[in-house]
């Protein structure tokens, strides 16, 4: 087993797309943390977590990846220990838990790919032929769990606990990063180990492809279904980010080149999407001390910018076109019907969809509530949140920025989607 | 053009251009219109920018060719359109926005669905392709009932638009609330780009197809005979209106199914549905404008406010009486040539399928003919009863009566909007060989409709009788129903079911079961929550204080537990690995 670093397309997609979550949420904390304490602190290990990304997205083993996987964990998690309240300190607590106990699931991978397999990765996996029934059924064990292992940082169900529980009492800046890239970091993960390391033959169209489709869409609806009953800004936005990080895992899944490129498609999408969103609620608290949903009433009138950037992307969660996110629901369940497994391949995209309601009654409430507060009783939009202002620029900045990437994205797509097909064909 | 991963497609021709020419009178007219009937309200720049992007929008629905542009534009439709239902800000809107924008939303969604399923199964949404992809589709051994399955969910986001019952719950609530020029557009041409979705997939993937053609008569038939029912009961001005939208949409609905019944002698079915089209877009635009006129003076839209109104002010009456003459099937209009072919439509297909042999369809659309008839008598019942209470009776109040005398009611350029559609109605009423049939050619293509073998001659016997039939029933549920016991002491009476509200009573109350967390939040929580111990705390809380700091270390401990599970799991594995 070697250290072995290398860059194929992936590495430089996750790269791009990591690097430039960090400088847009990094211009966004250094206003934010005029809030905080232990400034150096924060982004001391708000850059050490961007480094081991960066190992993470070059690492070309199994071992290498594990290991950088491993670190990014523990130094992320002084971001959301940060406060240093007794929340935080259980929700940090909960958070190493949870992802240690995913890593270990993860060893039983590694220890069957060193075995079974070349020591770097190969497009479209490197396991040998000829293992016996048994020893295949072992490998899918493993493998399932492995999977379900690196999903924890995923959301996948039942490790996505930790990520309504971290979100809430985590700075702004690092819930936009933990649930708009980390959660991705999980995902390249996946797709390292199911497209790099065993290859989709064994796991085609066996249980563990149905299991892990099932615990992907339990973790859609789940996600958006406990979103809903939030009342807290940044637990709706946790719960959500657990199940659109599951749109992805289907797609990976799928293991169908076009569901596949949906899947690409969404982690960019969600990226940008999600995070936006975190930082609207980080300049709501930072301006405005507001954490609940039913403060919101009204902030609209005095917050029009963040709110629109707000507006803005939650149209894009929900897949409305123009706005990014409905292109991706589209090669997602074109994928999975191809596919043709059977019911799952048309529940899943149902499940898309039932999901994205929710979605929309999740976040388009806030935006209506922001904007047209209730006049009942012959109150005024002008008698709520009297004393709030508009968000600071530089935030105001970052948020614009992700706002209009919403926009771009969804409306000149085709580019993307011609380079992810172009990715993805290298793998089937 | 590529916008959103997607090939954009256009058309402008034969009925696409028709409707996208129909789609500017309205707009144009009603933002004219807008000038005077908004001067007073709030945030009329929103509404200035809304109404155009709801515009751009509506064309880009009408005009397109396959049904991913479809897709996005209603999409962005149904959004822009949402900002015009709420215009006031006030409770009463914002109810019916939720409602407005919760059928939109649902219906887009499952709108999408079908797409999906549409495009597994044909490979293609393009709807000049789609024919040719069905019969191959079919011919290769693919199943009809995942087709059907597919033009159901897409039927269901184009009739959420549309108005068909049972998802017409937006229209009664979103257009009384709307100021008037969007309520115009919103009953005479947003519900039209339902119409136009619901006919593509009719005439490409279910031409003579018996099923989904009795599916979308029937469709047609309930829609048609509740509006109208429920535009009887009604006593406010606008609601009724909304009644009637709601109605005619039947109308053509049934035109729809009995071009998919009637294949290649569907010349009348095809010339009544795309006719019945625009004269609704017309009429509707004409009544709610007329509507917005006695609204913007009064404030008040309830029968017995504004009785009285348009006592002396002839040219409102004169275009009044030209839109509810025209709705009403009155021969000489426009709406008589139209209903006069989807009427004579029915009777074909009853001569149709008794000579193929069906005499149970034969014997259902014998029925359906009646109620077509009835509730183009309830037509006629509903609009006398507005005409009579604006422009002939006197108001009960004499202080009203006397301020009602005045003359002045719009400004010219309101009073142009008006005459604009009025005119045109008039134009195709009295000249129906030349323009009407001029404009059904036109649009014949894209329904699929075929050639009539003979001329149709409007004015016989034969066709008046249909009209008369229904006229008479109105006249008579009018002086008999309506004069009577809709009446008390010269007062109209609040008859409006408001407790039979499928959305109050069906709608709501499934939706917020289906929002419950239920068993998910116990899912949720089954990694990190004994959930069975916080049950146990709160019903012993008092004597297990200990017990509680028990499960609270339990729930912490209980991932940490996890991890060794997690380790002594990867050792046993690696075992069994060695000793493979």
């Amino acid at each position: 087993m070697y250290f072995t670093f290398a860059a194929d397309a992936f590495s430089w997609i996750f790269l791009a797309l990591i690097t430039f979550m960090w400088i847009t949420v990094g211009i966004f904390a250094t206003k934010y943390a005029e809030h905080i304490d232990h400034k150096k602190r924060f982004f001391l290990f708000y850059i050490l977590t961007y480094l081991m990304l960066v190992l993470l997205c070059f690492s070309a083993s199994y071992l290498t990846m594990y290991l950088s996987f491993e670190f990014m964990t523990l130094l992320s998690m002084p971001l959301v220990l940060h406060d240093e309240t007794k929340e935080a300190i259980a929700a940090a607590k909960k958070y190493l838990y949870y992802s240690i106990f995913g890593a270990t699931l993860a060893i039983l991978g590694l220890v069957f790919a060193n075995r079974y397999a070349a020591d770097t990765f190969v497009a479209g996996g490197s396991l040998v032929s000829g293992l016996s029934e048994s020893q295949t059924l072992v490998l899918q064990i493993a493998i399932f769990l492995s999977i379900v292992g690196f999903g924890a940082k995923a959301g996948l169900f039942p490790l996505h606990s930790w990520l309504p529980t971290a979100h809430p009492v985590a700075p702004a800046p690092a819930s936009a990063v933990l649930s708009g890239v980390i959660t991705k970091a999980g995902v390249l993960c996946i797709i390292r180990v199911i497209y790099f390391v065993f290859g989709t033959e064994i796991i085609r169209g066996t249980w563990v492809q149905y299991a892990l489709i099932s615990l992907a869409l339990l973790t859609i609806f789940l996600g958006s279904l406990m979103a809903y009953q939030q009342t807290l800004i940044k637990k709706r936005f946790a719960y959500s980010s657990v199940s659109q990080v599951s749109y992805v895992l289907f797609g990976v899944f799928t293991m169908n080149p076009i569901a596949l490129t949906g899947a690409m498609l969404h982690v960019i999408y969600h990226s940008v999407i999600k995070d936006c969103l975190f930082l609207v609620s980080g300049a709501v608290i930072f301006t405005n001390h507001k954490h609940g949903i039913a403060e919101l009433e009204g902030i609209g009138r005095k917050m029009p910018i963040t709110f629109a950037c707000f507006t803005v992307a939650s149209l894009g969660l929900v897949g409305v076109p123009p706005f990014a996110g409905f292109l991706s629901k589209w090669y997602l369940a074109t994928g999975s019907l191809a596919e043709g497994i059977p019911v799952l391949s048309w529940l899943g995209p149902a499940v898309l969809l039932a999901s994205a309601l929710l979605t929309a009654a999740y976040l388009l409430s806030i935006s209506i509530k922001a904007y047209f507060p209730s006049r009942e009783g012959g109150k005024t939009p002008a008698d709520y949140c009297v004393d709030d202002k508009e968000a600071p620029n530089r935030m105001l900045f970052s948020m614009i920025l992700l706002a209009v990437l919403v926009v771009i994205l969804g409306v000149v797509a085709q580019p993307w989607v011609n380079l992810f097909i172009d990715v993805v064909g290298g793998l089937f | 053009m590529n916008i959103c991963g997607v090939d954009l497609g256009f058309n402008f021709t034969g009925f696409q251009l028709i409707y996208t020419i129909v789609a500017c009178i309205m707009w144009i007219c009603s933002l004219l219109f807008s000038k005077e009937y908004m001067a007073h309200y709030e945030n009329k720049k929103r509404y200035y920018i809304f109404m155009v992007a709801t515009w751009i929008a509506t064309v880009g629905v009408l005009a397109s060719t396959n049904f991913l542009t479809t897709f996005i534009f209603f999409e962005i439709m149904s959004f822009t359109s949402y900002l015009l239902v709420i215009h006031e800000e006030t409770p009463g809107p914002m109810k019916a926005g939720e409602t407005y924008l919760a059928v939109a939303v649902i219906g887009g969604m499952v709108m999408l669905m079908g797409l999906f399923l549409l495009h597994d199964a044909l490979g293609t949404l393009k709807f000049a392709e789609l024919t040719a992809a069905k019969e191959a589709y079919l011919l290769a051994g693919g199943s009809s009932k995942r087709l059907f399955a597919a033009g159901l969910c897409i039927l269901f986001g184009f009739g959420a638009k549309a108005g068909m019952v049972p998802l017409h719950i937006w229209l009664p609530k979103a257009h009384p609330i709307a100021p008037a020029p969007a309520s115009a557009l919103l009953s005479g041409i947003l519900t039209k780009s339902g119409i136009f979705g619901a006919i593509v997939v009719s005439v490409c993937l279910f031409f003579e197809n018996q099923t989904w053609g009795v599916m979308m008569a029937s469709i047609g038939m309930v829609t048609m005979f509740l509006g109208a029912l429920l535009g009887v009961f009604s006593i406010d001005l606008k609601r009724t209106l909304a009644c009637s939208s709601v109605s005619q949409i039947g109308f053509i609905t049934l035109g729809i199914g009995m071009i998919v019944l009637l294949g290649e002698e569907n010349a009348l079915a095809s010339n009544g549905t795309i006719l019945h089209m625009i004269n609704h877009s017309m009429i509707k635009l004409l009544l709610f404008s007329a509507a917005g006129v006695v609204y913007m003076n009064l404030h008040k839209l309830n029968l017995n406010d504004i009785r009285g109104y348009g006592k002396n002010k002839p040219a409102l009456l004169v275009l009044f009486a030209i839109g509810a003459a025209s709705i009403s099937g009155v021969p000489g209009t426009s709406g008589y040539i139209s209903k006069t072919l989807l009427h004579e439509s029915i009777v074909e297909y009853i001569e149709h399928a008794a000579h193929l042999g069906h005499a149970g369809l034969s014997n259902l659309f014998s029925v359906y003919e009646w109620v077509f008839l009835v509730t183009g008598g309830l037509t006629f019942c509903y609009m006398l009863k507005l005409f009579i209470c604006i422009f002939i009776e006197d108001n009960k109040d004499w202080a009203l009566r006397e301020k009602y005398k005045n003359k002045y009611c719009m400004n010219n350029l309101s009073l142009g909007c008006l005459i604009v559609p009025a005119a045109i109605l008039t134009i195709m009423g009295l000249t129906p060989y030349l323009t009407m049939n001029g404009i059904a050619a036109g649009a014949r293509e894209f329904l699929h409709g075929f050639e009539a073998e003979h001329a149709v001659h409007y004015f016989t016997w034969v066709n008046l009788k249909g009209s008369i039939i229904s006229l008479s029933i109105g006249a008579v549920l009018y002086l008999g129903l309506v004069r009577i016991f809709f009446m008390d002491d010269g007062v109209y009476k609040n008859l409006w079911p408001a407790k039979v509200d499928l959305e109050e009573l069906v709608y709501r109350p499934l939706i917020a079961l289906l929002l419950k967390p239920g068993i998910f939040k116990y899912i949720d929580g089954i990694i990190d929550n004994f959930r069975f111990m916080e049950w146990y705390h709160s019903h012993h809380g008092r004597h297990f204080k200990k017990f509680h700091e028990a499960y609270l270390y339990a729930r912490d401990s209980m991932s940490f537990g996890l991890f060794l599970a997690a380790f002594g799991l990867a050792v046993l594995l690696v075992f069994m690995l060695i000793s493979l």
